[in-house]
């Protein structure tokens, strides 16, 4: 359904993407795992245009996009297809709940204006916060604006979500509500590429686990694998350090 | 009480310079509403470093503020006709230059003069508003002009809210500045009206009141609005 090709991209002479290949399958939820510097976040953000690549195309279903020459109207359509839930939210400060989240579909895709009511109130039900909708985010904690980060992304029924670790800047506590929610939506088959730290998530949802380094990717196999039998050794170096031995063969 | 004022000269006189009311709020109208999207778009200019525009703002914003608006003043209303000369010959317009409203040139001046201290009071409002907000409206689906009208320019307009205040009841005094022009706002007519009877004292307190009761109705009514719009910013402040 996606596929990503030879992707570059650097900042000045910081080359962060040295050619990354990526299929993703409709239904599939992907996990790219790697140490913070390599590039997990530059892919994420080049698939949906908040940064431009420097080379590289893109497959969305029938559509081809170069990565680094898309016109307006492609960079449009690819957004449509796709949404984002970010690490900091990024919530609409200026909006209630609510509206964040019908925000893309009356304003963006031009939906009816109750009909987008409808759905937007759906998408905070399933996240668990039909009673927050007229909360500003300043309102909410941080779980709580997670949610419905998470909830303006689903809202807009897209053929994938993209979440940038979404669940690094919440408290210890409020992690669970965010990947309970997150795990609810894999289970109804939506197409999810995460970007996490959360080896949990990644071990029980994931159907498929990107390791990257160096912004390349390292290796890539269904979970069971990479967790208990990574074959590279920068791969077995990282596991080591994030989770311990004897986590490892609890499960 | 015999401190030797005119009571009498001083209700009649109130109500003079009340008159000039009108002219001053019509001023500060219409520079604000050049003033503000300009002074945005400049301002976002300034902080995208478009080349050109961007370095013509911060020089534009340096001549105006390093000079007394009175200066700026008297060098538009002598230069914008040697300037508009040759054009109305060239188009044979009919209208002597001379004869000209003074009130075109106050509009040009107070704009002019807005413009350049709204441009820095939107350069650093709109640097509060993080960059994660407009990348949010784009990953939604808004162009740029939605994601600006409906998630920038209203967070903006919070936080420059106070700015913008200030900037409005100065502009207000400014315009008794307009004297100079030979405006008929509320300074002029006042001092006209002493002119007869050397009732100076009284005028001036009259044109102090004026003054002091249109800015303060003003600053009131920013305070009414701005607690409106910045209802979302829950407990802080």
């Amino acid at each position: 359904m996606l596929e990503i090709k030879n992707i570059h991209k650097s900042f000045g002479k910081n080359e962060i993407l040295k050619g990354v290949d990526l299929k993703i399958e409709k239904g599939d939820v992907v996990v790219i795992l790697g140490p913070s510097g390599s590039g997990k976040t530059t892919l994420l953000r080049c698939i949906n245009f908040l940064e431009q690549a420097d080379e590289g195309q893109a497959i969305f279903g029938d559509m081809v996009v170069n990565l680094k020459s898309a016109t307006r109207k492609q960079i449009h359509q690819i957004r449509q297809k796709t949404a984002f839930v970010f690490q900091n939210y990024n919530l609409f400060n200026n909006k209630t709940a609510i509206e964040n989240v019908t925000e893309g579909l009356i304003i963006g895709r031009k939906v009816p204006k109750a009909e987008a009511y409808k759905i937007g109130q759906q998408a905070l039900e399933k996240v668990g916060l039909s009673d927050k909708i007229n909360s500003y985010p300043s309102q909410l904690s941080g779980g709580q604006q997670q949610r419905v980060g998470i909830a303006r992304a689903i809202a807009l029924n897209p053929d994938i979500i993209l979440f940038d670790e979404p669940t690094s800047a919440l408290d210890p506590e409020l992690v669970g509500e965010v990947l309970t929610v997150m795990k609810t939506i894999a289970k109804e088959g939506t197409t999810m590429l995460v970007v996490t730290h959360e080896m949990s998530f990644a071990k029980d949802v994931a159907n498929k686990v990107i390791f990257m380094d160096g912004g390349v990717i390292v290796e890539e196999d269904a979970p069971e694998e990479i967790f208990s039998r990574p074959k590279e050794e920068r791969t077995q170096q990282f596991l080591k350090r994030v989770i311990p031995e004897d986590y490892i063969y609890n499960i | 009480m015999s401190v030797g004022l005119d009571y009498q000269f001083l209700v009649k006189t109130f109500f003079i310079a009340l008159s000039g009311v009108p002219t001053a709020l019509i001023i500060t109208i219409v520079s604000l509403l050049i003033a503000l999207p300009l002074g945005f778009l400049l301002a976002l200019s300034r902080i995208n470093r478009i080349p050109v525009i961007s370095q013509l703002a911060r020089v534009y914003v340096s001549f105006v503020r390093g000079t007394p608006v009175i200066v700026q003043i008297f060098i538009i209303f002598t230069s914008v006709p040697l300037l508009l000369k040759p054009i109305f010959e060239e188009y044979h317009v009919k209208t002597n230059i001379y004869d000209i409203n003074p009130i075109w040139y106050a509009f040009i001046v107070f704009s002019l003069n807005t413009t350049a201290i709204l441009i820095e009071v939107f350069r650093s409002a709109i640097s509060t508003v993080s960059k994660g907000q407009l990348e949010a409206a784009y990953s939604v689906g808004l162009n740029n002009v939605q994601a600006f009208r409906r998630i920038i320019i209203p967070q903006t307009l919070v936080v420059a809210l106070p700015n913008i205040c200030t900037a409005t009841v100065n502009l207000i005094k400014a315009t008794s500045l307009g004297y100079a022009l030979s405006l008929k706002e509320i300074n002029l007519r006042a001092q006209v009206a002493a002119n007869v009877g050397y009732n100076y004292i009284e005028a001036y307190i009259d044109i102090f009141l004026v003054y002091l009761l249109l800015c303060s109705l003003v600053e009131y009514l920013f305070k009414l609005y701005e607690k409106r719009v910045r209802k979302y910013k829950a407990v802080d402040a």
